[in-house]
């Protein structure tokens, strides 16, 4: 953790995979190796609450006998364990019926050879937890608050797959992320901050911002709902994305019927304006260049102009489609490929300019508990938090009690009135895999449904 | 394990830890998923390490590893110490703990058949006839069976003496179908959604729930849903079945009520509580009716144990009685902040890699009188929601909006047309508030869900509700209040 060394050598990595590649009775295996350092500081009422340092190794051995498939995994990477492991995914491949669909696993003369992102920083990876708490001061500093809380974390991920069908990739990439909410006492207010290297992550103004955001969140009066112009920080846009990602990206939800591209593909779901891509190697996306099945992630405009494009795929998913995998694999057959690195591409206007264009309507800073409510329709609900504020021909005029919204994702899209130059990465809410990078968004329509009390 | 957590312990009070304590987990996971005919997924994993808390002038850190040796047992207790003192530069209110007594024990759970003992070929064979009794219908696109087995073995010492080992088993399988009709698509799933119903216990489990026998029934309301009318957007009264009874105390009782959150220590993630300290006794949550514990006792319970993971000894407290906010869940920590007496045995960490938090065990609405049928005799006109789709709550848990998988007109207290897409909205203390019946002890069952989420890096716990189903007036049911 204090090294600057990725978690996980590759060499480390490829010898725990070795040691059952060629594991009799299968027919091909299939090994993924991850591991992470991750380095937490949570702060709340302005002082530490929570600082953890976490190491983790896990293997995924992945055993096909026939068509039959099965995988066991554990985290002890001695031969011992992998070997017990291997065995464990033979006996339960020799359990399951064969797989019609099962695709094999990925060749690189087939699928492609694995490039590393390489998105590391090596300060970043052996920053120690008095750099964090260092980094927890300065925010406290800043934030000039008695009540403030968040977190403040640098992490490293490593990721190799290896099989015996040749596939031998391996990739590692660092984040650093804050988060910091001002109470005071009244309103709240909001500010973060993301990248692959925590001298890109500027706690201070994040602090200063959600200071900011507090003060100007006093008083709020209640607004009645119905739907609105709203102007979407990048915080509140990238929930969006994420969650029409969620619902809808995936090859498999569109095999499924079960995504808004199972009806549109082709069509046009969104302003011209808007392009919606999959795509690691945006110079502000956090990621590794394969997925878990070793194939090469690819670039995938999912919208593109506004028009309904592909889906991202999976080794499975693609065949299923007769298209060529996309290299979007999430090691799970129920959630299918997945699309971890969403990105809208930005606009031309800066967020002022944004806000300048709306008449009638509101300034939203992030959104709070969003939820699917119908996945092929794009409807999603959730609430306003920490910043919402009324803006009446282009000026801000005051902050509002919060919103539940109930819109159609791709309605919205259709009423984009402008796209922000502001790109921000934005760091998984829930500390998983992947990034989003979006830049705020200025929307014709917007539905609020109902409000609440603060 | 134990003299690995020995080690451990001595080397973080030696390096300086006023309270030190020290977890080790071992698991075995099991999930498999049948879709239609074929095995979709079949994923076995295992995980063994440990993690070391301590205290260093009442500033908290923790580290953990999978290694285990007695020198990496050191050098994480070590490092333990070195993050607790980086916390110690940015802390104004020192950590106090309220005290616990000393325990030395053993706890097992129950567990009648051993879920690893059943061959894999019989799970996988009632999987599959339950995805094939689903398929009632060209309209059924698709159907999935799962099964979720998991074994535990905790092992806990603390720098005060306690030394506790438990045994965790814990069952899981349901049933989904989905049907598609032109651009309608539905989901109806058993006996729950979200890979079904969870528990403590054996195979047993999994076998009382005879999923071959309800696939057929999910199948059909699978495909009538897509010709039913949608639910309407009005305010009546509404009856919740009890999966839909354990969402609404999940996320409107169970969370507001935990004293981390009240405490302000979740407000930049999963948020705060519109409950205060200051309400404790007073506070108006619900009806007369409502009477709601947390119960970390129930035998079968998804939430049950014999300690928590600071070695706090299971408890059943009043959270709501009479509809008045009586308790809430608490750790040693915050139950010191607010002068209790002693915690109540609600701090739960995701495995050996995670810092624990109060995480709810079994949160229970306790049943009222009557049957299901009761409740419906009541309605001259109302809506019967069943089975958890979706929920989105505000960050004081207030203002919520839920939605069900499938929903009934009832006329004159009886159930009529089915209804899709059945969702409500409201404020919790107001929803409570209407709240004018609830099942009695024969409608009652300990739900289980696997995955309520909390904390960075992020957690999922599996939590238990006992909940029968229960009935509201003045509900606002579709998208507006």
């Amino acid at each position: 953790m204090s090294t600057g060394e990725p978690p996980l050598t590759a060499e480390a990595a490829r010898r725990a995979a070795q040691a059952v590649l060629d594991v009799p009775g299968a027919d091909d295996v299939e090994v993924l190796v991850s591991a992470s350092a991750t380095g937490v500081t949570r702060f709340a009422n302005s002082q530490i609450i929570q600082n953890i340092v976490r190491k983790e190794v896990r293997a995924y051995v992945r055993v096909a006998v026939g068509d039959r498939i099965a995988s066991s995994g554990t985290n002890q990477l001695d031969a011992e364990h992998m070997n017990d492991a291997a065995a464990r995914a033979l006996e339960a491949a020799s359990a399951t019926r064969g797989d019609a669909d099962f695709p094999g696993f990925a060749r690189p003369d087939r699928d492609g050879r694995a490039q590393a992102v390489g998105r590391w920083d090596d300060a970043t990876a052996a920053a120690s937890p008095a750099r964090r708490a260092e980094a927890v001061n300065q925010i406290l500093g800043a934030s000039n608050s008695a009540n403030a809380a968040g977190t403040y974390e640098t992490s490293s991920f490593a990721f190799g797959v290896f099989s015996s069908t040749g596939i031998d990739c391996f990739d590692a990439y660092t984040r650093c992320a804050t988060t910091c909410l001002v109470d005071n006492g009244e309103s709240t207010g909001w500010g973060d901050g993301s990248s692959h290297a925590m001298g890109e992550v500027d706690v201070e103004a994040a602090a200063r911002r959600a200071a900011r955001k507090a003060e100007a969140s006093k008083s709020p009066r209640s607004a009645a709902p119905g739907t609105y112009e709203v102007v979407l920080e990048p915080a509140a846009t990238g929930t969006i994305v994420e969650y029409l990602s969620y619902a809808g990206f995936g090859a498999k939800q569109v095999l499924e019927d079960e995504s808004f591209l199972a009806r549109h593909t082709g069509e046009e779901v969104g302003a011209p304006s808007i392009s919606i891509l999959d795509d690691v190697w945006h110079p502000q996306s956090v990621g590794i260049g394969f997925d878990f099945e070793g194939v090469p992630r690819k670039r995938v405009a999912v919208i593109e102009k506004g028009r309904a494009r592909g889906p991202v795929s999976d080794l499975r998913t693609a065949r299923q489609m007769g298209v060529e995998a996309t290299g979007h694999g999430s090691r799970s057959n129920e959630l299918g490929p997945y699309a971890a690195n969403v990105v809208l591409e930005a606009g031309d206007k800066n967020l002022e300019a944004l806000i300048e264009g709306v008449s009638h309507g509101f300034l939203v800073t992030r959104f709070h508990y969003v939820n699917i409510l119908d996945r092929p329709a794009t409807l999603l609900t959730g609430m306003t938090r920490d910043g919402t504020f009324a803006v009446e021909d282009g000026v801000i005029t005051g902050a509002v009690r919060n919103f539940r919204f109930a819109q159609n994702v791709l309605s919205a899209l259709a009423s984009v009135q402008g796209v922000g130059q502001d790109l921000v990465s934005l760091a998984p809410e829930f500390g998983g895999f992947g990034s989003t990078v979006a830049p705020s968004l200025h929307l014709g329509e917007f539905d609020f449904v109902s409000t609440t009390s603060h | 394990m134990n003299e690995l957590l020995s080690a451990a312990l001595d080397a973080a009070t030696s390096s300086g830890a006023s309270y030190a304590d020290v977890r080790g987990v071992e698991s075995r996971v099991e999930s498999l998923g049948v879709k239609g005919p074929t095995v979709e997924s079949l994923d076995r994993f295992d995980s063994l390490g440990f993690g070391v808390r301590v205290l260093v002038d009442g500033a908290w850190g923790y580290a953990c590893s999978a290694e285990l040796d007695s020198t990496e047992a050191v050098s994480i207790a070590r490092a333990a110490v070195d993050i607790a003192r980086a916390s110690a530069t940015a802390m104004t209110v020192p950590a106090e703990l309220a005290p616990e007594p000393v325990h030395r024990d053993s706890w097992v759970g129950p567990m009648e058949l051993d879920p690893f003992a059943v061959t894999l070929e019989d799970k996988l064979e009632l999987l599959t006839a339950a995805t094939a009794g689903m398929q009632v219908s060209p309209k059924i696109r698709t159907t999935r069976a799962t099964m979720d087995l998991l074994t535990e073995k905790t092992w806990f010492m603390s720098s005060e003496g306690s030394s506790i080992d438990q045994t965790f088993v814990q069952s899981a399988a349901g049933i989904e179908a989905v049907a598609v009709g032109g651009t309608e698509v539905q989901q109806r799933s058993y006996p729950g959604s979200f890979r079904g119903h969870f528990a403590s216990g054996g195979y047993e489990v999994v076998t009382e729930m005879d999923l071959v026998a309800n696939a057929e029934q999910t199948g059909e309301e699978a495909v009538a849903l897509l010709t039913a009318r949608p639910c309407p957007a009005t305010v009546t009264s509404v009856v919740l079945d009890g999966h839909q009874t354990m969402l609404q105390v999940h996320e409107s009782v169970g969370h507001p009520t935990e004293l981390d959150r009240v405490l302000g220590m979740e407000a930049a993630f999963a948020g705060t509580s519109f409950v205060g300290i200051p309400d404790l006794g007073s506070l108006r949550y619900g009806s007369e009716l409502v009477n709601i514990n947390s119960d970390a006792t129930i035998p079968g319970g998804l939430g049950s144990y014999g300690y928590d993971d600071e070695g706090v000894a299971a408890q059943r407290v009043d959270l709501v009685k009479e509809g008045i906010l009586v308790g809430f869940q608490t750790s040693r920590e915050t139950a010191a902040k607010i002068g209790a007496d002693r915690s109540n045995g609600t701090m739960r960490a995701e495995g050996w890699e995670n810092f624990p938090l109060i995480r709810m065990p079994n949160i229970n609405l306790l049943p009222g009188a009557g049957s299901f049928e009761d409740l419906l005799a009541d309605v001259t006109e109302g809506i019967y929601m069943a089975t958890n789709k979706s929920w989105s709550i505000d960050d004081k848990r207030l203002n919520f909006q839920f939605g069900c998988e499938i929903a009934w007109e009832i006329k004159h207290g009886r159930l009529g047309r089915m209804l899709k897409d059945p969702r409500y909205t409201g404020i919790t203390p107001a929803f409570w508030g209407s709240c004018d019946a609830i099942a009695g002890p024969e409608e009652w069952k300990v739900w289980g869900t696997p995955n309520c989420g909390k904390g960075q890096p992020g957690q999922t716990m599996r939590v238990g509700h006992g909940t029968s189903p229960a009935r509201f007036r003045s509900v606002s049911t579709g998208m507006t209040s």
